[in-house]
């Protein structure tokens, strides 16, 4: 336990922490939410406060992060991951509990953050430097290193308020990493940016870990966060709800988001009214159904599950030869796939449908080879019965769905079942069929 | 998460409770380097685009200082003592301008100066009381740049005595030298360096009231201008003790510090050392309670913003 009469307690020692680069120890933080800002005032200079409500946007954090380690924190929005950051650097005092840190630390806690808008590039470097607390011999030592890892070229002498988003997060990263800090704690700035920058800061971050530094990584996508991190913290509402390897975090992550992903779709999915429809209307579709492998209704799936869609249809007049298909589309309007019940090897041909039929389509398949993101389904009737078909119930965004990926096996809009090999000096070669 | 292994102090936590006021200054001496390149970037940043260049630092105040004499001396004739001359009613103006220029812009820009930067407090660890010092040697710099301008003129006015047979006869009667310089001059850096104090003082007081106040900004500017009116500036002194408003001159530090100014830079005399005491011991107390109100909220910044 932590004794204030321990010698060591006056004079922070290296020793006294043993392995850890940081150690958070019931860690809370309140803000207080004032219904008029005046009254804020009012706590300053009258008695019989508090006035406002405390919202607590951390509670009872214990942390003991191993330095040498890269960690990832997890968890939705406004699950507290920002203002743990913030306080780990030490930018907000807890309410309660204490934190410890060792060493240096960087921040890329924002876009552009540390960076003042009307100094250039250059200036901003040696503030940055100042305020981590580097002599000017140390900064002019590491200079030139900064703005060449930057890659500004001459926007370096240009105003911070004229870069783009990715300048500034090259220029942030660049100063952040080459100040030599112990931790070093990123809030997703890392995504923004080009492919190539990316892969720069990778090897930049791979390096700190050969060092034994400590990195400390915040992400909603639990992607990348597995992609770099081995240990992972998972927080919501401000707790923390689980931490350990990256894969024990990562179902119970997936769990939740799950959930949640078909709270939210089947919110959606009711407002679909709202997308176009039209056709001569012979055949009106009802219900659009999506459930997986176990045949309960879902509106998330992961990559490699069952995928069946239902459509209930009723036919008000007669009408000849009505063909039912299904357009996939991905949430940014890519059309992935079309297909219907006539145009395959077996069709399925309907002749004639007489008035008041109701019937079911089924389409399914044993495993969805989408990846992660958002899409949507849109479903046709069309008459095949004239020379261009023509629409008889045609209905945008009829039904949507997530995948979310777990594995994060491949990237990309689709799974592609490769096969690999790897020969090396005549030896047989390594192979996977995965 | 290991209960029994002892675990290391807070890094930041003071070893031993430190006044505030030691606290700011010892993080200023810190954060010197910071703090010059500020400096530095504000000044440059003023001027930058600009054709005039650091020219606006003496263009300013000369502006001013016509729009007043226009309003004061020509449209309200506003007459001054009798034995003083036209040219050294201008330059009594002139000095008392230049110094509430500084002084205004000094306390308007440090009342917003947390909002303005809270990119850097929010995002960084960053030595927040840099900022309203900067802002203040910022402006006693700049009003510095202004003043060689102003002695210039005071030598002419020097060199040129009047000629107006009035004002001479009104001075020999009352023993008034007219327009002099010279070693009293010396007076300048400790007026500077005091203006510099108690300015901080306000700066860093005002700075955190804002924060829980955001109207602050707002009655400063109002508070500035009504101040500035009821410090003789553009009229004698002498106007408002006629009027029975004269205590309102005892218990202004801004009326004190203009008069030490005038003295020492217009009539070649060292300041009245009631005067001097005075204001010295205002600006250690307003630079003692603002900074170490600035310092106990400090840790709060962040969330008030």
């Amino acid at each position: 336990m932590y004794d204030s009469s321990n010698p060591s307690a006056a004079q922070p020692s290296t020793n006294a922490m043993g392995g850890s680069a940081i150690v958070a120890r019931g860690v809370s933080k309140a803000y207080r939410m004032y219904d008029k800002p005046v009254h804020r005032l009012w706590d300053l200079m009258l008695p019989g406060g508090p006035r406002g409500r405390e919202f607590w946007a951390v509670r009872d954090v214990y942390l003991d992060i191993p330095k040498g380690s890269t960690v990832g924190i997890i968890g939705e929005n406004g699950a507290g991951k920002s203002t743990l950051l913030k306080l780990l650097t030490g930018i907000t005092q807890p309410t309660g509990g204490e934190i410890l840190t060792r060493g240096r630390i960087a921040s890329l806690l924002e876009l552009g953050a540390g960076f003042h808008p009307e100094f250039s590039g250059r200036e901003n470097i040696r503030l940055n430097c100042s305020i981590l607390g580097m002599t000017e011999e140390e900064t002019e030592e590491r200079f030139n290193d900064i703005v060449e890892f930057s890659e500004l070229g001459e926007f370096i002498d240009r105003p911070v308020k004229t870069y783009s988003s990715g300048m500034h997060v090259r220029l942030g990263f660049s100063v952040a990493t080459t100040v030599d800090p112990e931790i070093l704690i990123i809030d997703e700035a890392l995504s923004v940016g080009d492919e190539h920058f990316k892969g720069k800061c990778i090897n930049r971050l791979n390096e700190f870990q050969e060092q034994g530094k400590t990195t400390l990584f915040v992400s909603h996508d639990m992607g990348s966060v597995k992609s770099m991190c081995k240990h992972v913290v998972l927080m919501h509402e401000g707790r923390v709800l689980e931490q350990g390897t990256a894969e024990e975090v990562a179902d119970e992550y997936l769990k939740r988001a799950h959930a949640r992903g078909n709270e939210r779709m089947s919110a959606i999915n009711r407002q679909l009214d709202a997308y176009p429809r039209w056709g001569s209307g012979e055949i009106r579709t009802g219900k659009v159904e999506l459930s997986n492998g176990s045949g309960e209704a879902t509106n998330v799936f992961q990559p490699g599950s069952p995928f069946r869609v239902k459509i209930d249809f009723e036919a008000t007049e007669d009408c000849h030869e009505p063909v039912f298909g299904l357009g996939v589309y991905r949430s940014d309007g890519t059309y992935v796939n079309g297909s219907n019940h006539l145009w395959r090897n077996e069709p399925i041909e309907l002749g004639d449908v007489k008035a008041g039929t109701k019937g079911r389509v089924e389409m399914a398949f044993e495993s969805l080879p989408l990846l992660q993101g958002g899409y949507y389904l849109t479903v046709f009737v069309y008459d095949h019965d004239k020379a261009a078909p023509t629409p008889i119930d045609h209905r945008e965004h009829a039904a949507t769905f997530e995948v979310h990926d777990a594995n994060h096996l491949q990237h990309g809009l689709l799974f592609l079942p490769t096969q690999w090999s790897v020969a090396m000096d005549g030896a047989d070669p390594k192979v996977s069929r995965d | 998460m290991h209960p029994s292994r002892p675990i290391a102090t807070l890094l930041t936590a003071p070893a031993a409770p430190e006044l505030p006021v030691l606290q700011l200054l010892r993080s200023l001496k810190a954060n010197r380097t910071l703090l010059w390149s500020f400096v530095g970037r504000d000044l440059k940043s003023r001027y930058v685009g600009s054709s005039l260049g650091f020219f606006w630092s003496v263009v300013y105040p000369i502006m001013n200082l016509a729009v007043y004499l226009l309003v004061f001396q020509i449209i309200l004739k506003m007459t001054w003592d009798a034995d003083k001359s036209s040219q050294e009613v201008v330059l009594l103006m002139l000095v008392a301008i230049v110094s509430w220029t500084a002084f205004a812009e000094s306390i308007s820009r440090s009342t917003n100066i947390l909002v303005d930067n809270q990119n850097l407090i929010q995002k960084v660890v960053f030595p927040s009381e840099v900022l309203p010092a900067y802002v203040t040697i910022s402006a006693i710099v700049n009003m510095m740049i202004a003043l060689p301008i102003v002695l210039l003129a005071l030598l002419y006015a020097k060199l040129n005595p009047t000629d107006d047979p009035a004002v001479l006869a009104a001075a020999a009667a009352s023993g008034h030298q007219g327009v002099q310089l010279g070693a009293q001059l010396m007076w300048l850096p400790l007026l500077l360096g005091l203006q510099a104090l108690f300015s901080a003082g306000l700066g860093y007081f005002f700075a955190t009231f804002n924060l829980f106040w955001r109207d602050t900004f707002h009655v400063i500017g109002v508070a500035l201008t009504v101040w500035m009116f009821i410090t003789p500036i553009f009229y004698p002194p002498q106007r408002m003790v006629d009027k029975d408003y004269g205590w309102m001159l005892e218990i202004n530090p801004m009326h004190w510090l203009m008069d030490m100014y005038r003295h020492v830079l217009v009539q070649n005399q060292a300041p009245d050392p009631r005067q001097l005491l005075s204001f010295a011991a205002a600006g250690l107390l307003v630079f003692a309670v603002g900074s170490s109100f600035f310092s106990k909220q400090k840790s709060k910044f962040s969330d008030l913003l």
